[in-house]
This record gives C-alpha cells, sequence and structure tokens, in this order.
C-alpha cells in the first residue's frame, strides 16, 4: 500500500527536475552591447520590424532574431567572435542589411549601414534628381525627330 | 514598393533577372519591328525621367507612407517601351537613392513592368472606346489595375521568399498591411492616367495608343 503512493511521489520528483526548487536567482553581468535604430528613407521609424543578427561564421542561420520597439531601435550583445556581424531589419519586404566589425580585441568597431537616401541633404537630392532629369531631357533632345531642322 | 537587395533568396533574384531579361527581349523585338524605333525614345526618355522622380514622392497614408508607382502611366503611353524605361528607372533609383537593389533589379522590373504591359494591353485593347465618360473610366481602371497588380505581384513574390527564420504570421500581416495603404495610392493613379489621357485625347490624340 505504502509503495503504491511512495513510488509515484518519486517518480514525481524526479520528473519535476528543476521545477522542484524554491529558490530562484539571477545573475547580473555588464556586456559591451549594440544598439540600432532603423528607420525609412522617410525618416520615419521601423517600428515592430523583424531583426536577424547573423554571427561571422555563419551567415546562413541568424544568431539571433529579435523584433524594433515602437523607435525602430533594437539592442544587442555579441559574443566576442571577431569578423563582420550582419544585422539585418525587414519589414513588409522593406529593410537593410548593415554590417558590425569587431576586432580580434572585441572591440566593435563602427556600424555600416548601406548607403540610402536617408542620409543626403535636401541639396544633394535635388541635385540628383536634376542631374537624372537633365540626362532624360538630354536624351529626348538627341533622339528627337529632325524633320523639322531639314526643312528649316 | 521595391524589394531591396538582401530581402529574397539567390534564386528568387535570378530568376527575376531571367524573366525580366525575357521581357526586355521581347519588347525590344517589338521596339525593332516598328517602321522607326527611334521615334518613341524621346517619349520614352521623358517617361523614364517622370517615373524616377514619382517614387521620391510620398504620399502619407496613416500609420505609414507609400510612393507614386506610375506603371500604369508608363504602359498606357509608351507601350513596348515601358518595360526598358521602367528597368532604366529603376537602376538609377536603386544606384542613387538606394531604393531597390542591383540584385532585385530584375524582381522589381518584373514586379512594375508586368502591370505596365497590362496597361498597355488595356489601352490598346479599349482604344476605340469614345465616349468620354467610358474613355475615363477605362483610363482609371488602367491606372488603378495596374497598382493593384503590381502590388499583387509584390505580395506573391515576398510571401514565397520567406526566410525559416522569419515569424511568417507577422511578416504577412505586415505585407498585408502594406497592400491596404496601396489602395487610396490605386485610385489615385487612376486618376492621373484619367486625367492625362483625357488631356491628351483633347489636345493631342496621336500621343495616345502606345505602340
Amino acid at each position: 500500500m505504502l509503495s503504491t503512493i511512495v513510488k509515484p511521489l518519486i517518480v514525481a520528483l524526479l520528473l519535476a527536475g528543476p521545477a522542484a526548487a524554491h529558490g530562484a536567482f539571477v545573475d547580473v553581468e555588464k556586456l559591451d552591447a549594440v544598439g540600432i535604430q532603423a528607420r525609412y528613407d522617410t525618416g520615419a521609424a521601423m517600428a515592430g520590424a523583424q531583426v536577424a543578427v547573423f554571427a561571422p561564421d555563419n551567415p546562413a542561420q541568424p544568431w539571433l532574431t529579435g523584433m524594433t520597439d515602437a523607435d525602430g531601435r533594437f539592442v544587442f550583445a555579441p559574443d566576442d567572435r571577431p569578423g563582420r556581424w550582419a544585422v539585418q531589419v525587414r519589414q513588409a519586404g522593406h529593410g537593410a542589411i548593415g554590417y558590425l566589425e569587431i576586432g580580434a580585441d572585441g572591440v566593435a568597431s563602427a556600424f555600416i549601414a548601406p548607403a540610402t537616401a536617408a542620409g543626403l541633404t535636401w541639396t544633394q537630392r535635388a541635385l540628383m534628381i536634376a542631374s537624372v532629369l537633365w540626362g532624360c531631357i538630354g536624351t529626348a533632345l538627341y533622339f528627337r525627330p529632325t524633320r523639322r531642322i531639314r526643312q528649316a | 514598393m521595391h524589394v531591396p537587395d538582401g530581402i529574397l533568396p539567390l534564386g528568387m533574384t535570378l530568376g527575376g533577372w531571367a524573366v525580366a531579361a525575357g521581357l526586355t527581349a521581347v519588347c525590344l523585338n517589338r521596339i525593332a519591328a516598328q517602321p522607326d524605333p527611334r521615334e518613341g525614345l524621346p517619349r520614352a526618355s521623358m517617361m523614364t525621367a517622370a517615373f524616377f522622380a514619382a517614387s521620391l514622392i510620398h504620399i502619407p497614408v496613416p500609420p505609414s507612407s507609400v510612393h507614386l508607382i506610375l506603371s500604369g502611366l508608363m504602359g498606357a503611353m509608351l507601350g513596348w517601351y515601358a518595360v526598358p524605361a521602367i528597368l532604366i528607372g529603376l537602376a538609377l533609383q536603386a544606384v542613387m537613392f538606394g531604393h531597390g537593389g542591383l540584385t532585385t533589379l530584375g524582381v522589381n522590373g518584373v514586379i512594375l513592368g508586368l502591370p505596365a504591359l497590362g496597361a498597355f494591353a488595356l489601352t490598346r485593347g479599349l482604344g476605340h472606346v469614345t465616349h468620354p465618360v467610358a474613355a475615363a473610366l477605362v483610363s482609371f481602371a488602367t491606372g488603378a489595375g495596374a497598382v493593384a497588380l503590381a502590388v499583387t505581384l509584390f505580395a506573391m513574390v515576398l510571401l514565397a521568399g520567406l526566410p525559416a527564420h522569419l515569424d511568417a504570421g507577422a511578416e504577412r500581416a505586415a505585407i498585408m498591411a502594406l497592400a491596404l495603404a496601396h489602395l487610396p495610392l490605386a485610385c489615385a493613379e487612376g486618376l492621373i492616367v484619367a486625367a492625362v489621357l483625357g488631356f491628351l485625347r483633347r489636345t493631342n490624340p496621336e500621343m495616345i495608343g502606345a505602340r
């Protein structure tokens, strides 16, 4: 009779494993973290965008995945693997990949973001647009029918 | 609504290039078969400029913003010239402003080129409609339908190329929200095409009916 009660109890305790413990501990350590902020080229934050961090030795499988906050921010602490870490942020098919170089001493160098219109001033944008428009106008003028000129 | 670099798997980007190359070859053949292929180049060049600049005009559609696409107008105005013009415009946007990407140029060319050819077919097929209201409705459908088709292709490509590590549910919801945000744009582009073609019908009818 006793064994029919005790045996299941022992089995249950063994299966319960760590959950049988009542105490819990949290270890805190200070890490060197990397923070990014993802924005569209309109300046709007990419809120709730999906983030995938790729370690230098495995560019196929993400080392970490997560989501940006309402301001488009995401913070992670890479381990000490040196090399080029890639951080991809995407939302509804839009997104970008930035790279972070971590040296052999474990120190991260500057984050290399891809060139987008977000880093351009309005003057630069206007000049670039004007140059393209002028190129198109020049092309149109070059290929315009020359009948009128011949008649003149 | 340009797919940037690094979003799609390699196979899809290569496939996009292959389809875009095929589309371009067909269009160039059709252009070469015309009596004077150079005749359409000035118009194609000016429309490329409009296409290039249009993508930089953002229209706020809360909570996000969309930009003009003009595939329908390109197809209605340029016909077979539309696909090469769109590819050139996309390449310039990718190189100068980082809109889209060079690896995804083929995919983006297909996403915007096919609706342009659809608009061309609709404009040519219903070119005999002369009643002003009916013609305006056809033009509206051309512009709006091209945006709807482009958004549909965009969503299909993205959904087909979702990587395994991504939260598929969240990405599907984001794509759906983006597609819905393009509904007002479809109406706006329908109105643009109706206004432009309506104006040309009154002032310069031979400019319509791209060949």
